[in-house]
């Protein structure tokens, strides 16, 4: 048995506002392993990398490496301690060349402060060659590939000599063949003792890559075990933490009219020739891995593009929302994939947030505060959202409940078609399933829903029917009842496993 | 106690406040005399000039909040300023119509720059500038040097229903601020000026209609600095092209003081008012203290960094 070796955490613990996010957690990563950390939206998983990286500094408990005790007060002190990071959001400066990405906050510097280009573009130079990467040091970061600027974080940790190296989703927007790279340049890393820590809820890769699975959820560390002697499926059971609930046996009449219904739409180079149809009372899943144009369909069918060609019939009529608000006056809405981003205003209070597609739409001229802080309230009661009022900012609330507040607010337009994209990323077990009830109460009351989800168990677990998107087309259509998770990933994948 | 300082005008309010209590202190006369500072006529002073920085800074604080800049209000002051007083002198218009048509130049000046933003579409910080040079160019070309003396035309007591004439420009002002409070809290343009400056993305995505809303922004910040034109010439009784010279950093620092957030969805309309009476005391009071005459900019300088400062650290605000 190996002690004091590796990198370990000791009884972690740290809570942002009233959310536990790490309830105590202690594992050990030993040195020269490959080591895989997994859980859903919401376990920890994030919160602990960021602690690793001295982002966030802990409530309680320490991290050792090699039995000493590491102070992480900066994500400097991490990369000086040789943790190098590589992030899911692809951290890059676009508007720097390679080199000067990878050497960015740490460049080499000659007397007089004059920046040592040449050295910069050779030790760069020698770093991708050992990678196998053939991509130009002095070239601007903004000209590579998703994959290559994935890859370019890690040759920034290399460049740093790093002795490990965490990876947080890094597949996430990567094709199998650059994945296939990927991994091959982490085999290469891990014989020559570097250690890694592999963040991923693709359990595949991390049977592929990792000797030993640390599972969290919801804050706690659940259990670590050996890759070899392990079936998926426990460790997916030890991630949900309960059976999934078996798919609601509801009954959509194919009589049920049309109500939203795409012919041949089309927005160059996003999506192509997109026809389906969604049904009263009916949820339509749209599968696709990342840059299947999925988001870009919902946007345009909100008014937010305006398409090329093709056509868009809401009960029958063709519309061509033109605004958000055009489509929203049709009975559009869209909760859009980025609450922070797109959904909320950190500016305004809850019942702001709540009342404003609302008010917008109906165009009045006055504030009424009494009466939208009564609607707010019984919206935050309907919907369960946890708060502490609905005169407080949105920054307090966990992802769930700030994610339940941008349903709610279109919920409470009574809309006709309800489009979601990734209505669960980011939040808790809890808080999803509490989400795909009002997904499923909504389409009883008549309501079309399109959800668009990379999550292929909430897509099977949601849908009465299933729309499998591939770079931009509808590779085709299944039957929820029918439908497995490796029916549908063969049909999101299938294009390559031909060519 | 910590819920009141929340409420960020009253701040300003106290900040206000133990500013004239510093001033009255510190200029305190001898026995028998008149206090120099501390007395209702200067008072009246102090707004009356205040009032044509905040009739322009209310527009500001807008422009602000909605997540925007405006750099022109000083230049656009001087052009409506320059082509009401000419009306009104050379022309021999009525005071009404001379000034309708400045106000109408402010608006105009306004919507120019709103059409640059929304659909051309320049950053604010372009566009603005670009007006601001505009505006002042326009100024110089009419005036070719010399200046409209409006006051000769005014005399014989000029008031205007009643009012006498030192009461114009802060009525002016008030019933505007009124008029401005109300939009940005009570109806929902303001809360649309709010969540577009909160976060523009999210304002699209929830159906607001950003462009216009961005647009109205700037057509009432032209106006406003319109207004504020023609109450200058009006208080300082001529037109002419180098008025209100770098009233723009003023007036932006006022709104800033006042409680608006340069990133945007944060600010009032009554917080930027008080801001201008700060500084407003500040040129007023500064002058009276022997020696003081050369530190005033740099005292003003310093005043705006450590009310900001003092405003992040004590209310853990974003800027």
């Amino acid at each position: 048995m190996i002690t004091a070796a590796g990198l370990e955490f000791r009884n972690v613990t740290k809570s942002f506002g009233a959310v536990k996010a790490l309830a105590g957690v202690s594992l050990t990563v030993h040195a020269g392993d490959a080591h895989a950390l997994v859980g859903e939206n919401g376990a920890g998983k994030s919160t602990l990398l960021k602690i690793l990286a001295g982002i966030v500094q802990p409530d309680a408990g320490e991290v050792r490496w090699n039995g000493e005790r590491l102070h992480l007060g900066s994500p400097r002190e991490g990369l000086e301690r040789g943790i190098g990071m590589v992030y899911q959001e692809m951290l890059c400066f676009p508007n720097l060349t390679v080199a000067g990405n990878i050497f960015a906050g740490r460049e080499l510097i000659a007397r007089g402060g004059w920046l040592r280009v040449g050295d910069m573009r050779a030790r760069t130079r020698a770093i991708l060659d050992e990678l196998h990467l053939a991509i130009d040091p002095a070239a601007p970061a903004e000209s590579l590939s998703a994959a290559h600027r994935q890859l370019l974080q890690v040759a920034r940790a290399l460049a740093f000599e790093c002795r490990i190296l965490v990876l947080d989703e890094p597949t996430t927007s990567l094709t199998d063949a650059e994945a296939d790279h990927l991994f091959a340049v982490l085999e290469k890393l891990r014989a020559r003792g570097v250690t890694l820590l592999y963040v991923s809820h693709r359990l595949p890769e991390v049977f592929r890559l990792c000797d030993r699975i640390s599972v969290l959820r919801d804050g706690h560390h659940v259990e670590t075990v050996d890759r070899r002697g392990v079936a998926p499926e426990r460790i997916v059971r030890a991630m949900v933490g309960r059976e999934l609930p078996p798919r609601s046996a509801r009954e959509t009449s194919a009589e049920a009219p049309v109500r939203l219904e795409l012919s041949s739409l089309s927005r160059r180079p996003c999506f192509q020739n997109v026809s389906l149809s969604v049904r009263t009372g009916e949820i339509v899943g749209l599968f696709g891995l990342v840059g299947a144009g999925r988001s870009e369909l919902l946007e345009t069918i909100f008014g937010l593009h305006a398409p090329d060609a093709g056509e868009i019939r809401l009960d029958g009529r063709v519309i061509t929302p033109r605004s958000p608000v055009a489509a929203a006056r049709a009975g559009i809405a869209l909760v859009p994939e980025e609450r922070q981003r797109q959904g909320l205003f950190f500016n305004l209070t809850v019942r702001d947030n709540l009342v404003l597609p609302d008010r917008t739409l109906r165009g009045d001229a006055l504030v009424r505060a009494d009466r939208e802080r009564d609607e707010a309230r019984a919206l935050v009661e309907r919907w369960r959202i946890k708060t502490a009022g609905v005169e407080v900012l949105p920054d307090h609330l966990s992802g769930g409940n700030q994610q339940k507040v941008v349903l709610a607010k279109w919920l409470a337009t009574s809309p006709r078609v309800l489009l979601l994209d990734e209505p669960t990323k980011g939040v808790d077990v809890g808080a999803k399933f509490e989400i795909h009830e009002i997904i499923r109460r909504e389409a009883a009351r008549g309501i079309a829903c399109l959800v668009a989800s990379s999550d292929l168990p909430e897509v099977l677990a949601l849908s009465d029917r299933i729309i499998v998107m591939r770079a931009g087309r509808v590779q085709g259509e299944i039957d929820a009842a029918g439908a497995t998770e490796e029916s549908v990933m063969h049909l999101a994948t299938s294009l390559e496993r031909a060519s | 106690m910590k819920r009141l300082w929340q409420i960020r005008e009253l701040s300003t309010v106290v900040i206000l406040a133990l500013e004239i209590a510093f001033f009255t202190w510190w200029l305190w006369p001898e026995a028998g005399r008149t206090h120099p500072f501390f007395n209702g006529e200067n008072a009246l002073l102090i707004l009356k000039y205040s009032s044509i920085y905040a009739i322009a800074a209310i527009g500001a604080a807008i422009v602000i909040i909605s997540g925007g800049i405006d750099l022109a209000p000083g230049a656009v002051m001087a052009l409506t300023g320059v082509i009401g007083s000419n009306l009104f002198v050379v022309h021999g218009w009525s005071l009404a119509a001379s000034m309708t048509v400045g106000v109408a130049t402010g608006l105009a000046t306004g919507l120019l720059s709103a059409t640059l933003i929304v659909a051309a579409p320049l950053p604010p910080f372009i566009a603005t500038l670009g007006m601001m040079g505009i505006a002042r160019g326009a100024a110089f070309i009419i005036t070719e040097g010399q200046y409209f003396d409006v006051s000769s035309r005014l005399l014989g007591g000029w008031r205007p229903f009643g009012v006498p004439a030192d009461w114009v420009a802060p009525i002016v002002m008030i019933v505007l601020a009124i008029i401005f409070q109300v939009l940005m809290t009570g109806f929902q343009w303001g809360r649309a000026v709010f969540s577009v400056g909160g976060n523009e993305t999210a304002a699209l995505f929830s159906g607001i209609a950003v462009n216009r809303v961005k647009f109205s922004v700037y057509a009432i910040a032209g106006l406003l600095a319109g207004v504020s034109g023609v109450v200058l010439v009006l208080v300082q009784g001529q037109g002419k092209a180098d008025l209100a010279n770098g009233y723009e950093l003023d007036i932006i620092a006022s709104a800033v003081v006042g409680g608006a957030s340069l990133s945007g969805g944060r600010g009032s309309v009554i917080g930027a008012v008080l801001g201008t009476l700060i500084f407003g005391v500040l040129r007023n009071a500064l002058p009276q203290i022997p020696g003081a005459t050369f530190y005033d900019r740099l005292i003003v300088g310093v005043v705006v960094i450590a009310i900001v400062v003092m405003d992040q650290t004590l209310l853990k605000k974003r800027v």
